[in-house]
């Protein structure tokens, strides 16, 4: 032992002068190389993706409803691409050819194949003036888990393959607009304006999507309008103002981002204006598409009031990659407690199942929490455990009853173009509870991507 | 005497002003053949090296305009390679970091330290305003190795933090005497201790064509940047902003 530690010392001893002599030995022999000519900048994604996931259902639902597919498959090829068609004029396309096939569903039939056409727009620029005409993701929003001035993103999202807030801000439906805008050093202005091209429709199942329409029923049913102005003030704060118009509503929003010390970024995202609270919307809304023939069993609030949302954050860096991120979701309009108590006794009886499972379907497809309070927990952590590995995990959680879904998901990129990634979710929470009372308890994805 | 004394020491007092006068000059002069002051293009491949071996290799073209205003470098640091990544871009624009993602076409607000973390955290000590953000003064002259191993006569610098702009604590800093290259770079952490070394490699040219970047807390990482198709482009004030990135054509 004793020799062993003279050894070390000795060793440190020698090692002491080389270590401070070692800077320019540690280059490596291949960094003298030039590196491989870079291919030509381009901002075009092309990549397959094919995907399994396998659902587990809930037994002895409050609410019946019937089970979720107990597995899907889907390959697809998925692309954004740009052109340049003059000096000032270009053409943009995205979208998403999926090849799908789900316990229950007839294969080949006419479910099998699907085109998500996300954006088709043209870009004209000029000086400082931009305008785009077309089907365009217009998005807006600082929040994380909750986007309450996302305007657009209403009944954008057709078939998701991951719960990931993140994931349904990328793949979602644009809406047929024409947008200006005009920027200048450290400030924008922004006016879009979206025509009613569709009627109204109810939301659709996965076993009744659509193939090769374009879902303008999904985003221009109405016509609407936003105007929005940011600007960055010294000091590093960000302000964004936005108003909103469309049928049974004005919405104002205010987006705020600030800038704490090293690690942390702080945001508040919020939208405000007189509307119906959200059970009152579906049930009109379900009466107008013809889904919905009579009223529910108990009294609904149909009054227009002024009501709020807010998303209030911030997110964390730690020094070794990991990032953390806190959100608390305030939805106004979401379920109160008798609300859920009304939800969870009529619900219970046969005739009305169907009637509480359109009220929560519509709240999906609007992308909205039924949740009044809620809380969005997330971390990511890039190079974790060893290099080229990704995992991330985020839960969202009601605040009235502490149910919520957890998702944890890990990809690893086996070479600049091949990645694999599996995920895992689970919907957690008693019986009678926001989460708790969903009819698929936890799913299980796996995924190869390939990038060209 | 007591002349002598004073003239004495007033010449010390001048001669030390001189000095340090002369080492914020000699950092500015290294800074501009960094960084040239006029708007520039560049194609900056980064490769991650451990214990040797290439594990990792991104491609970025880089938009750096210096705002006179701030007198620090503003960044758009695109996204070329891996495919999974072309078209994300990054803004570093003094206190406003933005990352922009075209798949969800939209901006997130990123912290210091999560520039510091990702992918492009090279661009940190490559395109940091020494002159700006710190106060020089020479240690003296010596004589060090450069990356192609040749000796060069150099300024020894000490560099220490002069407002919240400067990412490090303090730099130690060797720019050749002749050409005002610089050639070798310390940076420390407010605790003291050593985070990185960072070598240029000009090897005749006006601009670096690379750098070394050494981690001195994890001793098996180099990471190397070489630039390529440097040039100079007009580049207007209005891309430093986040509404401006899904505008940004690539050509």
């Amino acid at each position: 032992m004793r020799r062993t530690a003279i050894l070390l010392l000795c060793y440190g001893a020698l090692a002491g002068p080389a270590w401070a002599q070692s800077d320019l030995d540690r280059i490596p022999q291949a960094a003298s190389a030039a590196p491989p000519e870079p291919a030509p900048a381009s901002d075009r994604v092309v990549y397959l993706q094919s995907d399994l996931t396998l659902n587990s259902a809930r037994e002895g639902l409050p609410v019946p409803l019937s089970p979720p597919p107990q597995w899907e498959a889907r390959l697809f090829a998925d692309a954004r691409l740009s052109w340049q068609i003059g000096g000032d004029l270009s053409v943009s396309y995205s979208g998403r050819l999926n090849l799908r096939a789900q316990d229950g569903l007839a294969f080949p039939g006419r479910e099998t194949v699907r085109h998500d056409f996300r954006e088709a727009y043209l870009s004209w620029q000029h000086g400082d003036w931009f305008v785009q005409v077309g089907r365009i993701n217009l998005k807006s929003g600082v929040g994380l888990g909750f986007n309450p001035t996302d305007y657009f993103k209403t009944r954008a999202v057709v078939d998701p393959d991951s719960a990931d807030p993140t994931v349904l801000r990328e793949d979602r439906l644009g809406t047929v607009m024409a947008a200006a805008q005009a920027l200048w050093r450290g400030g924008s202005v922004t006016l879009a304006v979206a025509p009613k091209l569709a009627g109204e429709t109810p939301p659709y199942l996965n076993t009744n999507l659509p193939g090769f329409d374009p879902g303008f029923d999904r985003t221009n049913a109405r016509w609407r309008m936003l105007a929005k102005a940011s600007v960055d003030l010294p000091g590093g704060l960000s302000p964004e103002f936005l108003l909103y118009r469309e049928r049974g509503g004005t919405q104002f929003g205010l987006n705020l981002t600030e800038g704490i010390g090293q690690a942390v970024v702080a945001y508040v995202e919020w939208s405000g204006g007189r509307s119906q609270g959200l059970i009152a919307r579906a049930l009109e809304d379900g009466a107008e598409t013809g889904i919905l023939t009579s009223p529910p069993p108990f009294r609904v609030d149909t009054a227009k009031a002024f009501r709020n949302d807010l998303a209030a954050g911030f997110s964390y860096a730690t020094d070794i990659g990991v990032d953390l991120e806190f959100e608390f979701d305030y939805h106004q309009a979401g379920f109160s407690g008798a609300d859920w108590r009304d939800w969870f006794d009529a619900g219970s009886r046969p005739p009305w199942s169907g009637e509480m499972w359109f009220i929560r379907g519509y709240a999906a497809d609007e992308q909205e929490p039924v949740a009044r309070n809620s809380v969005f927990l997330r971390a990511d952590w890039r190079n974790a455990l060893v290099h080229d590995l990704s995992l991330t995990g985020f839960v969202d959680a009601d605040l009235r009853d502490g149910s919520g879904l957890a998702q944890f998901a890990a990809n690893y990129d086996l070479s600049p173009r091949w990645t694999v990634g599996a995920l895992a979710d689970a919907y957690c929470g008693r019986a009678r509870s926001d989460f708790g009372s969903l009819p698929k308890s936890a799913s299980v994805l796996a995924k190869v991507s390939r990038y060209f | 005497m007591f002349r002598t004394a004073i003239t004495v020491l007033a010449l010390a007092m001048c001669a030390t002003a001189v000095q340090a006068q002369t080492a914020q000059e000699i950092v500015a002069a290294a800074d501009k053949v960094r960084n040239p002051d006029k708007p520039f293009r560049v194609t900056a491949t980064v490769t991650e090296y451990r214990s040797g071996t290439a594990v990792d290799r991104n491609v970025f073209d880089v938009f750096s305009k210096l705002d006179p205003q701030t007198n620090q470098f503003r960044d758009i640091m695109l996204y070329v390679s891996p495919p999974r990544d072309a078209g994300k871009m990054l803004l570093l624009n003094a206190d406003n970091l933005w990352f922009y993602d075209p798949a969800s076409r939209q901006s997130v607000r990123i912290s210091p330290q999560e520039k510091l973390t990702g992918e492009a955290s090279a661009g940190d000590v490559l395109t940091e305003n020494l002159a700006a953000n710190y106060a020089a003064a020479i240690l003296g002259s010596e004589s060090v190795e450069d990356a192609s191993h040749r000796t060069r006569p150099c300024w020894h610098l000490d560099l220490k933090a002069a407002g919240d702009a400067a990412t490090y604590n303090r730099v130690e800093y060797w720019v050749a005497k002749e050409g005002d290259e610089p050639v070798k770079a310390k940076f420390y952490a407010d605790s003291g201790g050593l985070l990185k070394v960072l070598y240029y490699r000009l090897d005749g040219a006006s601009t670096p064509s690379q750098a070394i970047i050494i981690d001195a807390v994890n001793r098996t990482l180099v990471t190397t940047v070489d630039f390529a198709a440097p040039h100079f482009q007009d580049i207007p004030d209005e891309w430093f902003q986040r509404d401006y990135l899904p505008h940004l054509k690539i050509e």
